[in-house]
């Protein structure tokens, strides 16, 4: 069951299009797995349709009106085909994404070890931040850590902690320089997740803070 | 001309939004079905001036508005067929549209090279865009291969690194500790540090 969402803030925001495209992209996957979340923003969409309606219409009487409409009409319609349906695999496993992730799945590099159970995959996003599939096996873990900006996080398929919280698919994080975690998974089947963040990770604990010159590195 | 037709129906709608959207729905299956640019012009006669106000306030340009206002009419026209009368009004679907043209557009304007559009965060006319130019990444360095580097340290170089990245001291304390002075701490951990980051590169 789904615990943790955008606050309200972030899914207005979010309808207004007023929000970080890294933000964006994780709210929107977290409202193509929550409908409850979906119902907010279309409520809020609803609601800023209305704000332009409402705006009192100019007369018509600029030209540059119907310049516009005859050029408008002079378009071709488009057809749209349907989309395919592209999944992340990972020895042999596949998982569906989200809606909004699916055109990153093309974007994804392989997957390659980050240590012992846990496996990331780096999604090239731009410079929007640095995106990664991560997966847990069963038993993963990820060296304690604290974020000098935002990490965002999505659980797209499992269960996962991290001594805060428990979190289950479709679960929405934002983690700050507030926060020092170690996300680990003793879930049977892994968790998988998606991680945006927009500075390295701070590693906090044991041989991992070895990581710490390099870890810009990890995030190219 | 057209326009102005539109415009007279437009001031018996605003009293009555309902009954305005249902019009604006049944518009939008003629344009869909038979492009009947009757239908779109009064689309265009009640919406365009509206989008022209909300994106002047967004944009803060008139040029701008303009161009958004036409990127978003476009769409109405182009893609008809997309609007779901069971999913929302047609003031909805236009407002979202509108709100993505303004995303990417200020984002385009922002010269950022984000791989991030607004077709993905709102699927509204959704259509996938073959993009082939995929980039290639890097390979990533993995904390094993740190680790089994690190192994490779000269063993005064690889106590300091030791001291200060695990056991989280700082460099005045592993100089008290090993009896040794500031700047050779300095100097080591430099060294060390460019060894490990030459040994990472060979890696590749
Ligand atoms: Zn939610």
């Amino acid at each position: 069951m789904i615990n943790f969402h955008p606050t309200d803030k972030q899914l207005r925001q979010f309808a207004e299009g007023n929000i970080s495209s890294a933000m964006a992209l994780v709210v929107a996957a977290h409202c193509d797995m929550c409908s409850h979340c979906q119902e907010k923003v279309d409520e809020v969409n609803v609601e800023l349709a209305q704000d332009i309606e409402n705006i009192a219409a100019h007369e018509m009487t600029d030209p540059a009106f119907e310049k516009m409409l005859a050029e408008i009409t002079a378009k071709p319609m488009i057809d749209t085909r349907p989309a395919i349906v592209p999944k992340i695999e990972l020895d042999g496993r596949f998982f569906d994404v989200p809606r909004p992730l699916r055109r990153y799945v093309r974007n994804t590099g392989n997957w390659s070890k980050l240590l012992g159970k846990v496996w990331q995959a780096p999604v090239d996003i731009g410079e929007a931040g640095a995106a990664h599939f991560i997966f847990m096996e069963n038993g993963g873990q990820v060296p304690e850590h604290t974020h000098r900006g935002n990490e965002l996080t999505l659980v797209v398929n499992g269960e996962f902690s991290d001594g805060l919280a428990d979190y289950d698919t479709g679960d929405f994080l934002v983690m700050d320089n507030e926060h020092i975690h170690s996300p680990h998974s003793n879930n049977k089947d892994g968790c998988l997740v998606f991680s945006i963040v927009d500075e390295p990770l701070h590693f906090t604990s044991g041989l991992a803070r070895l990581l710490n010159p390099f870890s810009h590195l990890f995030f190219k | 001309m057209l326009v102005g037709i539109a415009l007279e129906n437009n001031k018996s709608n605003t009293s009555k939004p309902k009954e305005c959207a249902n019009e604006m729905s049944q518009y939008l299956v003629a344009v869909a079905s038979e492009r009947c640019k009757r239908s779109y012009a009064k689309i265009f006669g009640y919406f365009a001036p509206r989008l022209r106000s909300y994106a002047l306030k967004q944009m803060g340009n008139e040029a701008l508005a303009m161009e958004l206002v036409q990127d978003t009419m476009s769409n109405v026209w182009q893609k008809a067929h997309l609007f779901n009368v069971e999913k929302g009004s047609p003031s909805t679907w236009i407002f979202t549209i509108a709100r993505n043209i303004r995303f990417d557009m200020l984002r385009k304007l922002q010269n950022r090279k984000e791989d991030i559009c607004s077709d993905d965060l709102w699927p509204i006319l959704c259509e996938t865009t073959a993009d082939q130019n995929e980039i290639p990444l890097d390979e990533q360095v993995t904390l094993e291969q740190v680790g089994q580097l690190f192994n490779h340290l000269p063993d005064k170089q690889r106590s300091v690194i030791e001291a200060i990245y695990i056991d989280g001291k700082s460099q005045q304390e592993v100089a008290d500790q090993l009896s040794i002075p500031l700047g050779t701490v300095k100097s080591r951990t430099r060294l060390a540090l460019q060894r490990l980051k030459d040994m990472l590169e060979d890696h590749d």
